[in-house]
């Protein structure tokens, strides 16, 4: 039987986006018995449907010394399981016409196929049975041959890249050792080296039951149709009753102090790293915060372009992020790469006048409106996709057990004023939380 | 515990389809006389508008390498009427992102925006088209900009790699053997007289086609367009003849060039050469082929060097298909002590794939997935834009996107193996690794795949 968890959603649309651009998306909201959340939003538009599976564990749940352990396990989900081969799972997909690949984030892991929709309960039935049948098919050799391709991402993308460890100097720095979010993703070539196949069975045992993970479906389909099949190929998983509890996550917002690591390596200009610790998404401030580093650096209007790249000419790049964690505490980054010639102490000192200028003095509600319909137009472009959609419904699912958050978001973007980005930076843009990574040529 | 998955013995089979087109177009002129192309697409609010110009990079003098893409990105930086940041301004304010940028083949400026903010939105990308100013200090800025990414470019293997993959399959003199934006002797000449000088060459509108898709109804797109328009004349005189490119192809055996990397802990490798133009007869075998090769997870390049051998964490090969003959190149990085057998694996690979037709499970999967996936490319009105760019751009007949599923499930084997003994020539290709010349050149060496030169600058000629 299906446990609503909520009432049927209708396409209600009354948000305070002056044209209403944006249309809602509408979805159900249910559980299977066994604890399997699922999301189900139907648009049939195109004959495609996307299917998304997002599990509750990503790196923040590796203990020291199985660091990489989440990622190198998402590998393993494509090596097969009791009615399916080794790499059978994109065979099949691609066969019936869809894409189809996994990730793995600090909060979680996620699984997702897109395909002609007359080829849905085919992905559902490949999810199901590796979410009930992994083990099977595991073996040594397949974890081994996954280790390595693992290793040759870890060097493709971190080792043998201009830059490349900026990031996971800058996790390291921003959270203490111990914390859930101080390594990245991606783990150590030691700690690869060491995962056995006992790693895996309990990880698998742990984390990969139905009670910890949530389906999103999109696009063209029937609903009861849908209800049917997840009954039929999830129903019989058995949920794992005991699920550790996630490590204490808490932080404070602010480091407390400033850290400063100079990286001397071979790239031809320097380049800065800035993290600051923030509340974690999910809070108003947070969201305050992604208007204000729209404002700061979101495109060619934005003060630090205008200023360090056109006006000044001491940047050849600058952007921003808010990393929107959720367990105990967030970040926002700055990275500028210096031009030529210039000294990055240089691009610091002017990257760090403009966020000070935020908190000390309102935006204007020009930089606010442009803000917030960019924020709009971003939002209507990544909502074409049914792949994005039913990532999102899967993502809100799991870390806010609120799907409809999917349609808040902007709801959310537009209720931050100017008061809010100038408090919200106030708190955060503070010389006691600042984490630099900071390339030099060497 | 235990439960009953006996459900998942029993793999389930596929639904009837339901049927896919791709989305009908309508062809009208504006009084300038460019071509106006419209696709309503019934909810879609989000608009894309793409202008094609006539004339990319391949078609630039050779001392001024590198002009067409600084023009294409300077054209929204400011006109007659508006400075760089007003126009930045004012499209945000609309949450419109307009943008241009310059390929081989031709110049394109886009616009992305909200329905009801069209309209205006399109007098600003027309203002860009009409009186673009090329302001001397945001055209300095911008070549700056790019003298300084070719800096960037070299320390990352990747761009490296691709950079000298180029330089060694194209011939010293044809614009194909470096990037479209150009390399630093030929970049830093540019400047506000240069980049005005070229896009007066691709402005004529009687070559010029604008597409518009999106949820269109009720919109009268030439009653909006053709009063703008009025500030984009054409020019006086007949309408100038477009040749296409030709390009000769220069390797006559199989060499190898190491570019040096020292500390690398990977080696990035591409095999290749001149490749096929788009418009060819086995254009559909060829796609079949490509996708068998190294186009699928389950390619052969993939499953040797990344599944079997673990070796990488990826690998393919692709053409990239333009007006002339772009490259034919096979790609991926693997760890360095690999570099030698990887080489002689992917090899093993492009040869294998001219000599025996593929098993009916390797043609299958290539075709059903190329088939099936069409409808998943065309989910938005940018995507759509951009699709029927390049039908005008190839000069392709106005049905050839809903021909494309039917031509490409009717390959066969037969002629995807003559599809690659006719484009892929494992033995007069150039085989480009960037690494750490001093672990990996005596392994190298060791594969007999050919001569063997080690440079420290990809740029240098061959």
């Amino acid at each position: 039987m299906d446990a609503p968890l909520g009432p049927e959603r209708s396409t209600v649309a009354s948000h305070a986006a002056a044209a209403g651009a944006v249309p809602e998306v509408p979805f159900f909201y249910e559980r299977l018995p066994n604890g399997l959340r699922y999301v189900l939003s139907e648009d049939h538009l195109a004959p495609v449907v996307a299917v998304n599976v997002w599990y509750d564990v990503g790196s923040k749940h590796e203990e020291r010394g199985k660091t990489g352990f989440a990622h190198l396990f998402e590998h393993i989900m494509f090596q097969g399981s009791r009615h399916v081969a080794k790499t059978e799972h994109q065979g099949l997909i691609q066969g019936a016409g869809g894409t189809n690949n996994g990730t793995t984030w600090l909060d979680r892991t996620n699984y997702f196929e897109t395909l002609p929709s007359h080829q849905l309960e085919l992905a559902i039935w490949l999810e199901a049975d590796r979410m009930a049948t992994l083990l099977d098919a595991l073996s040594q050799e397949n974890l081994d041959n996954q280790r390595e391709v693992v290793k040759n991402e870890r060097r493709l993308r971190y080792d043998n890249q201009p830059y490349g460890l900026a990031w996971e100097k800058l996790q390291a720095a921003l959270f203490p050792e111990g914390h859930g979010y101080h390594h990245s993703p991606i783990g150590s070539m030691e700690d690869l080296g060491a995962a056995s196949l006992d790693d895996v069975r309990a990880f698998f045992r742990t984390y990969y039951a139905p009670n910890n993970a949530v389906v999103a479906i999109v696009g063209d389909f029937e609903p009861d149709q849908v209800r049917a099949w997840l009954n039929r190929y999830f129903g019989p998983l058995l949920p794992n009753p005991v699920i550790p509890p996630l490590r204490d996550m808490s932080l404070p917002a602010i480091i407390g102090t400033e850290y400063r690591e100079f990286v001397r390596d071979t790239v031809p200009l320097p380049r800065l790293y800035l993290g600051l610790r923030t509340p974690v998404w999910g809070e108003p401030a947070f969201d305050a915060l992604e208007v204000a580093g729209q404002i700061l650096a979101g495109g060619k209007a934005s003060r630090m372009y205008h200023r360090l790249v056109r006006e000044e000419r001491i940047a050849q790049d600058v952007g921003v992020t808010a990393l929107p964690l959720v367990s105990g505490v967030a970040a926002f980054a700055l990275v500028a790469t210096a031009s030529p010639g210039i000294a990055i102490e240089q691009v610091e000192e002017a990257a760090w006048q403009e966020m000070l200028r935020v908190t000390a003095e309102p935006v204007s509600a020009d930089e606010l409106a442009r803000a917030h319909a960019l924020l709009e137009t971003a939002e209507l472009a990544a909502l074409q996709h049914v792949e994005e959609r039913a990532d999102r419904l899967a993502m809100h699912a799991t870390l806010f057990d609120d799907p409809d958050r999917i349609n808040d978001q902007l709801r959310r973007y537009l209720a931050v004023d100017e008061a809010a980005v100038q408090t919200a930076a106030a708190a955060t843009f503070r010389a006691d939380n600042r984490a630099f990574v900071i390339y030099v040529p060497r | 515990m235990t439960t009953d998955l006996s459900v998942l013995d029993v793999r389930p089979s596929p639904g009837q389809p339901r049927p896919y087109h791709f989305p009908g177009f309508e062809r009208g002129r504006l009084s300038n006389g460019a071509q106006l192309l419209t696709v309503d697409l019934p909810g879609r609010p989000l608009i894309a508008v793409r202008v094609i110009l006539e004339g990319g990079a391949s078609y630039e003098p050779r001392e001024r390498g590198g002009v067409s893409v600084l023009a294409a990105h300077a054209l929204t930086e400011g006109t007659e009427r508006y400075s760089a940041i007003e126009l930045v301004e004012a499209a945000e304010r609309l949450g419109a992102e307009l943008g241009a940028e310059a390929g081989w083949d031709s110049m394109s400026v886009s616009l992305t925006v909200p329905a009801h903010h069209l309209e205006a939105a399109l007098s600003l990308l027309v203002e860009v088209l009409a009186r673009p100013s090329f302001p001397e200090r945001e055209v300095d800025r911008l070549r700056e900009e790019r003298l300084a990414d070719l800096m960037q470019a070299r320390a990352d293997p990747r761009r490296l790699a691709e950079m000298g993959f180029v330089a060694a399959a194209y011939p010293p003199d044809s614009p194909f053997g470096r990037p479209p934006a150009g390399l630093e002797e030929t970049v830093g000449g540019l400047d506000h007289a240069t980049v005005t000088h070229r896009y007066g060459t691709v402005r004529d509108p009687r070559l010029a086609t604008v597409v518009v898709a999106g949820q269109l109804e009720g919109l009268d797109l030439l009653g909006i367009l053709d009063p703008l328009c009025a500030d984009w004349p054409a020019p006086a005189g007949d309408v100038p003849i477009v040749h296409w490119p030709a390009v000769h192809d220069p390797v006559e055996r199989t060499f190898v060039r190491i570019v040096d990397r020292p500390g690398s802990v990977q080696s990035e490798l591409r095999i290749g050469h001149v490749g096929a133009p788009r418009r060819i007869p086995d254009f559909y075998p060829t796609v079949v082929m490509s996708a068998a090769l190294g186009g699928l997870f389950r390619s052969r390049l993939q499953l040797k060097l990344r599944e079997e051998k673990g070796y990488s964490y990826g690998a393919s090969a692709s053409f990239d298909f333009r007006r002339s003959p772009g490259p034919f190149v096979a790609r991926s990085a693997v760890r360095t002590d690999a570099t030698g057998p990887a080489l002689l694996d992917a090899m093993a690979e492009l040869r294998r794939i001219r000599e025996e037709p593929l098993p009916p499970e390797e043609l299958d999967a290539a075709r059903d997935f190329l088939v099936g996936v069409f409808p998943l490319r065309f989910e938005t009105p940018a995507a759509i834009a951009a699709a029927l760019a390049g039908l005008v751009v190839q000069r392709l007949p106005d049905d050839e996107l809903e021909r494309y599923r039917p031509s490409v499930a009717a390959v066969t084997a037969e002629d995807a193996r003559a599809s690659a003994e006719a484009h892929i020539h494992p033995d007069r290709a150039v085989v480009l690794v960037v690494g750490d010349a001093e672990r990996i050149e005596g392994d190298v060496r060791a594969t007999g795949l050919g001569e063997v030169e080690v440079v420290r600058e990809p740029s240098s000629g061959s």
